[in-house]
């Protein structure tokens, strides 16, 4: 009988099985969430999850699952059902999860940069940090016309002005006065590049010495060419870190988001067993668990979930020390596969 | 991985015993910071210093080190 051989990386592992097909098992910590669905779904029991809550709240050196290399059949069960991705068994190189004849959860998001306004809200929201949006300003001085000037004859170089500029457009050049030349500025002049004409200038200049007139004011939006105010950009989800959540979608003020998850369910919270230690909050890859804000003289629950943002992972129930969570799954979408024991196994990670 | 002491460092602070969840479930006065009613509980503070009773009952949610000012109470 060929062995398999454990390799231990820094984050994770690889389980490898030589032969005239090559398996290789990989296993990233740093993605694993810790749902425990690769140890439901194993049939040979080679995974065991860890504490999870232990494991990421405190310092303790452990990895989230630890897999029995001996076990290990390099089946792939647990590389197809894992949510995350953070199970993957390539044969030959090759993911089984891009092959038409192994099964794959139907899971994904996108951003659509047609309707997209590059906001960003998706890119904050994100719990996993997976979203980047780049996006390029308009020319600011498109933006806002007029003319300024200053006259340096009447201008007493006290420096209101510059003092007062909201956008820094100001500069005068400050000096000591000498008996040659008696005055504290040698020069005073206006970065039309930064002006917005907004005339704060010309209303606090003690002397009159500043003449300026803003066009947009004046002629209102007709001046404005549309396209000099366009904001372009790109988004990009990175779909190694990416859990399919659905906060992007649900933030996304003009629905340029769309995820699709792989699970349905339900997330129940026993109030009365919760005791509020927060580990689900500390735990849910997703951001679904909050601490509700505690309103004077009203009883507020002790945890908080959404579930719009939910994918029925179960992190939270194994993690929870009151087993105050149950996390129900009650669909499975996936990738249609010609094996029965593929299904039936993937059908045992409803609840 | 398994919940331990080092009562060298440990202040006696009770910190560990009021922020144990099990212990809340358990003994209610221990969360309100009363003191456990009953040494059924994970852990409590006995002579000044912290004593582990039923390791067996922590679901090592690493609630207690988040709270220890002295990391007497880890988990390894």
């Amino acid at each position: 009988m060929v062995a398999n051989i454990k390799e231990v990386k820094t984050e994770g592992c690889n389980i490898k099985r030589l032969g005239e097909e090559n398996r290789e098992l990989s296993y990233n910590d740093e993605i694993c969430v810790g749902c425990g669905i690769c140890e439901k779904i194993c049939p040979v029991e080679a995974i065991e999850l860890g504490s999870i809550g232990g494991i990421v709240r405190t310092s303790v050196d452990e990895s989230k699952i630890a897999i029995d290399e001996n076990k290990c059949v390099l089946c792939g069960m647990c590389s197809v059902g894992c949510p995350v991705d953070a199970l993957d068994l390539k044969i030959d190189e090759t993911s089984i999860k891009e092959m038409d004849e192994y099964p794959s959860l139907i899971k994904s998001a996108e951003i659509d940069d047609e309707t997209c306004i590059y906001c960003k809200a998706c890119e904050t929201a994100c719990p996993r940090d997976a979203i980047t949006i780049a996006r390029i300003l308009p020319d600011r001085t498109k933006l806002v016309t007029g003319e300024i000037e200053i006259d340096k004859d009447t201008c007493i170089d006290c420096g209101i002005c510059e003092e007062m500029c909201p956008a820094d457009a100001i500069t005068m050049e400050h000096k000591l006065p000498t008996s040659d030349d008696p005055t504290v500025s040698s020069d005073i002049n206006v970065d039309k590049e930064k002006c917005v004409y907004c005339l704060i200038c010309k209303k606090s200049c003690p002397v009159d010495a500043i003449k300026a007139v803003c066009r947009s004011c004046s002629y209102g939006e007709y001046d404005l060419n549309p396209e000099d105010s366009e904001i372009t950009g790109s988004s990009f989800i990175d779909e190694e870190t990416c859990v399919d959540c659905g906060w992007c979608q649900e933030i996304c003020p003009v629905d340029a988001a769309t995820v699709e998850k792989a699970f349905e369910g339900e997330l129940i919270i026993d109030q009365d067993a919760c005791e509020a230690c927060g580990t689900c909050v500390d735990i849910c890859p997703c951001n679904v668990l909050s601490f509700p804000k505690a309103e004077i003289g009203e009883p507020t629950p002790k945890v908080n979930a959404d579930e719009k943002y939910c994918i029925y992972c179960g992190a939270c129930e194994n993690a929870c020390p009151n087993e105050a969570i149950e996390v129900k799954r009650t669909e499975i979408r996936h990738t249609p596969t010609k094996s029965k024991s593929w299904e039936k196994r993937l059908e045992s990670l409803k609840t | 991985m398994e919940l331990k002491v080092d009562q060298d460092k440990c202040l006696g602070c009770g910190n560990c015993v009021v922020s144990c969840p099990v212990n809340a479930s358990i003994s209610p006065d221990a969360a309100g910071g009363h003191g456990p009613k009953t040494d059924d509980v994970i852990m409590m503070v006995e002579n000044g210093l912290v004593k582990l009773f039923n390791v067996d009952k922590c679901a090592q949610c690493g609630t207690c080190p988040l709270f220890c000012p002295t990391d007497a109470i880890y988990l390894e």
